[in-house]
């Protein structure tokens, strides 16, 4: 009884860094999809140094641990005289993070699309930008669905790290009323359940359009 | 029987095609071997052969799904020169008079069926949305499936698929119409459906190539048999008379193992 009454106390302070987590974890998921689908036609382009430059954005952004990246943005970019805000940063690394790593399952996606709807669009003499955008991309992306929720999922989690570049979010928050009075093992597995708690619903939305693709496959 | 207007039928009435020298191979593999062939306006052609003989390849180098590496392809007054450069403008007025429907329909999956067949008339034709879609009720009403039009494809059976991809091209108001095995992947009854639409397709007088194995389809619906196998035509001619008496051994052989099963 006394955990749950502390953890009512402790609540309001919680949410304004669950607050920043999410707008970190929204922001770096709105741009990192578009920008992923970006990279994803970059890797499969005809001309050499378009491909080159993409698989290179794209392998250092799931290569690199998202803590590296965060760092270089952070402390190292200044350096050249380019300083951001730590929130800033965050959101710039986890962007990066979540575009290199959905232009993969975009990729895939796109390429499960059967040939016979390229073959079909083209016999129909519709122009291949039409093709791609219309056609084909819509049915790709339907099936990245769940690997894409998986990433933003993955991103909420990932926006704990920058707890490292002391961004006012979650952990930071937990970190600090644990400070206050050395309740460190309540107020982190009461941080745990807050991630639980928005990423476990994700999940099973997640498994739901699975199913779903699996039934209409 | 109101599928085309009647301009669509006088215009088809003019169109044949002439391939000429088609050659096509994949690596050192020959497919076509210098393959020529003449359809004139009006009149259905059945194509049939063993299986790898080459028909699908041959029938997907009229529009160019297959690029041939030699010979000339002449349709609606378009010469085409495979082996060269072809521009933009002559692939985008050959698919426009040519109209092609696939063994496996390759329908658009996360379109209704009237989607299916508006969206290639308003990006090929320019039509609006409203043009688009009377003239595919007309269409989807012709094949039966009027009822069916704000379904998805996924929620229709094969023959119906069949019937939806074959309103899809016909939309386009092509002069010419491929099918590659329109049938082979329904069954028997659901095939009769599809081939119904095209028995009154041929009645309307549009020109037409058929790869197919309905041997019955070929006898009563098609004006020329064009026998292929190992990469080339080996016979053609009137239906009725290579079926009586075929006079290529390949071709006797071959009917004989369709006909008997
Ligand atoms: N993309 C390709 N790459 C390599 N070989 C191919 C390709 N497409 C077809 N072939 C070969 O070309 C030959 C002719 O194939 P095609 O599909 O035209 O035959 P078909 O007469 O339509 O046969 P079926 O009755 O089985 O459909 C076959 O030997 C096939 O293996
Ligand atoms: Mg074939």
């Amino acid at each position: 009884m006394t955990w749950l009454a502390q953890w009512a106390g402790y609540l309001p302070q919680m949410m304004s860094g669950l607050g920043v987590s999410l707008l970190i974890a929204g922001i770096s998921i709105a741009a990192g999809y578009p920008l992923g689908l970006a990279l994803s036609m970059m890797v499969s382009a005809k001309n050499l140094a378009v491909r080159t430059l993409g698989l290179a954005v794209v392998e250092i952004g799931r290569g690199a641990p998202a803590l590296v990246i965060l760092y270089l943005f952070y402390y190292g970019l200044p350096k050249f005289g380019i300083a951001f805000e730590s929130i800033t940063a965050a959101c710039l690394a986890l962007t990066w993070n979540a575009a290199a790593y959905s232009s993969e399952i975009m990729r895939a996606g796109i390429q499960s699309v059967a040939r016979g709807q390229t073959e079909a669009s083209n016999a129909l003499g519709i122009s291949q930008r039409d093709t791609f955008f219309r056609v084909v991309m819509p049915q790709g992306m339907r099936s990245a669905i769940p690997g894409l929720m998986g990433v933003a999922i993955q991103m909420f989690q990932g926006t704990s790290l920058a707890y490292a570049i002391a961004v006012p979010e979650l952990m930071k928050s937990a970190y600090n009323i644990g400070s206050q009075d050395f309740n460190y093992l309540q107020i982190f597995a009461l941080a745990g359940i807050c991630y639980a708690v928005i990423s476990m619903p994700a999940t099973w939305i997640t498994v739901f359009f699975e199913k779903r693709l699996a039934r209409h496959a | 029987m109101t599928v085309s207007a009647t301009t669509d039928e006088a215009r088809a009435s003019h169109v044949g095609i002439k391939l000429n020298n088609i050659s096509k191979r994949y690596g050192d593999h020959v497919v076509l071997d210098d393959v020529s062939l003449n359809v004139e306006p009006g009149t259905v052609t059945a194509l049939i052969g063993p299986s790898g003989a080459g028909k699908s390849t041959f029938l997907r180098c009229i529009n160019l799904l297959e690029r041939p590496d030699s010979g000339t392809i002449r349709v609606a007054g378009h010469t085409i020169e495979p082996g060269k450069n072809v521009s933009a403008r002559d692939l985008a007025a050959l698919r426009r008079s040519v109209g092609m429907v696939f063994q496996s329909f390759n329908l658009f999956p996360h379109m209704t069926a009237l989607k299916n067949v508006s969206f290639p008339q308003q990006r090929v034709l320019g039509r609006s949305k409203e043009e688009a879609d009377e003239r595919s009720m007309q269409l989807l009403e012709r094949v039966g499936l009027k009822e069916k039009a704000g379904q998805h494809p996924g929620r229709c059976s094969g023959g119906q698929q069949q019937r939806i991809a074959i309103a899809r091209a016909l939309a386009l108001d092509p002069s010419i119409m491929l099918f590659d095995e329109p049938t082979s992947a329904l069954d028997p009854e659901v095939g009769l459906e599809v081939l119904s639409v095209m028995r009154e397709l041929a009645a309307d007088g549009m020109t037409m190539v058929v790869v197919t194995h309905e041997m019955q389809f070929a006898r009563d619906v098609s004006d020329t048999l064009v026998v292929m196998a190992d990469c080339k035509i080996i016979e053609q001619g009137d239906p009725r008379a290579i079926m009586s008496d075929p006079q290529e051994t390949r071709t006797r052989r071959f009917l004989r193992a369709v006909l008997e099963r």
